[in-house]
């Protein structure tokens, strides 16, 4: 679905990515792991375009993006999941959901309704269509999030530190709706530091630091058999 | 020396009331093509465009940098004058003039705008760019993303601020006596040196003012005061 060759990345001086190559296939889960300030996010930034490579190709579905020309139709078909959630404030639950399809897919406004109380079913907050964003937790806040993303009926879902920013009893019901997307065959891109949830959902775990990818493989591999000796370390600090 | 202020009522509250008409009416719309100005300026210098960004500044200094009476009375006496010469350099005989109502209203409009557009500015980079980024990747447009999703968050935060600039718009509005736009200062200048009532005259103007602005920026404190309930 997506193949990254020596993807670079600069802002300004610092070089947050070097040479980056990679791939991401139809159906598949890859996690993607690493200290803070490897260049995880950026990463995962460049796939849809909200960071524009400094060098290096991205394929997407065969052809190569143009960054100036696919921006808009590429984000259609890969939603993001942001670490901040970053719901519209001014909008309740429901129209947090139903905006985009409505504006961008021209969906009809019961249809998208619709839509979107099946979404807030599949995560668990039915009860919350009618709700302000500010009145949620910040768990529910994730799962409306994500429901938001799936609306947009998307081929493949980033995910960007989706629980890094909740309390930790909270952390649970947002992996809980990763799994069954997961277990449904949804593409997901996600950058973690749940390593339980990365260990039992992913097909392939990858290591990043400073700017690279160190290791990457099963999950059974990187964390039972790690032999870069950085992703020992990291496994190390983390587990 | 006697005071005669029923005399002076009598005379000059009628004429002050007709005065209100004109106040308000530049008030409204300076204040309508100040906020349209505002936005359009604040937006352009948040353009990617380094030479929009570079002339709006330019454009801000200017008009900052110069006071509103000058604005005006440039507008009023100076820019026909310019125009008429510019037409007569291609062969045109033209005798353009603009109402002083007009000038009055394009000299506030253009003045204010600078200010609010610092606001708005102000405002728009306020609000998390979390919010820009999930509307693109939600395949919204740059353009979109600003004006569906970042500008009503931006415009709710800036209420109060343009309620203040309305009531300072209301009291700039004397200054338009100085290009001929018969409103309250001028109405009372013409009153007070007709009939030497200069006390009494000038004293009404002041109660006047008092009399819009007072109840304006309670309404103003009323409408902050809402917007902080939500």
């Amino acid at each position: 679905m997506f193949r990254l060759v020596n993807l670079e990345k600069k802002f300004g001086n610092l070089e947050v990515l070097k040479s980056i190559s990679m791939f991401i296939d139809y159906g598949e889960v890859v996690c993607i792991i690493g200290p803070s300030g490897s260049g995880k996010s950026t990463f995962l930034r460049c796939l849809n375009l909200l960071e524009i490579p400094t060098s290096g190709r991205i394929y997407y579905s065969g052809a190569i993006l143009d960054p100036d020309l696919d921006c808009k139709k590429l984000r259609r078909e890969v939603g993001m999941v942001f670490q901040k959630f970053n719901l519209f404030p001014m909008f309740n639950v429901l129209k947090n959901i139903t905006y985009a399809p409505m504006r961008i897919n021209k969906m009809k406004e019961e249809d998208a309704k619709e839509l979107a109380m099946d979404l807030l079913a599949k995560v668990g907050l039915a009860d919350k269509a009618n709700e302000y964003p500010s009145k949620l937790s910040g768990g529910q806040q994730q799962r409306v999030a994500i429901a938001r993303a799936l609306a947009m009926k998307p081929k493949m879902l980033l995910f960007d530190e989706p629980t890094s920013a909740l309390d930790p009893e909270l952390v649970g019901d947002v992996l809980e709706v990763m799994k069954q997307l997961a277990t449904e065959g949804m593409t997901m891109a996600v950058v973690t530091h749940e390593m339980g949830f990365a260990r039992e959902v992913a097909d392939r775990v990858i290591f990043m630091d400073k700017g690279y990818i160190v290791e990457e493989g099963t999950p059974e591999k990187i964390f039972s058999n790690p032999e870069n000796q950085r992703t020992k370390e990291f496994l190390a600090r983390v587990i | 020396m006697t005071l005669h202020f029923a005399k002076a009522a009598e005379l000059l509250i009628p004429s002050l009331f007709h005065g209100f008409g004109v106040v308000i009416q530049a008030t409204v719309l300076g204040f309508l093509l100040a906020t349209i100005l505002g936005m359009i300026i604040a937006i352009g210098r948040l353009s990617t465009i380094k030479i929009v960004r570079g002339i709006l500044y330019l454009y801000l200094e200017l008009i900052r940098g110069t006071p509103l009476l000058v604005q005006l009375v440039y507008i009023y006496y100076v820019v026909p004058l310019l125009l008429n010469l510019i037409a007569s350099m291609f062969g045109f005989k033209t005798n353009i003039q603009i109402a002083s109502v007009t000038a009055g209203i394009l000299g506030l409009g253009i003045n204010y705008g600078c200010y609010m557009s610092e606001v708005v500015r102000a405002a728009i980079l306020s609000i998390d760019k979390g919010q820009t980024e999930a509307a693109l990747v939600l395949g919204f447009g740059k353009y979109e993303a600003l004006f569906r999703i970042v500008m009503p968050q931006a415009l709710r935060s800036i209420i109060p601020s343009l309620g203040n600039y309305l009531v300072m718009m209301v009291k700039d509005t004397s200054l338009l006596a100085y290009v001929a736009v018969n409103e309250l200062l001028l109405r009372t200048q013409n009153f007070a040196s007709q009939t030497f009532l200069t006390i009494e005259s000038y004293t009404f103007l002041a109660i006047a003012y008092l009399v819009i602005s007072i109840p304006l920026s309670y309404f103003v404190k009323f409408i902050e005061y809402r917007l902080k309930d939500k």
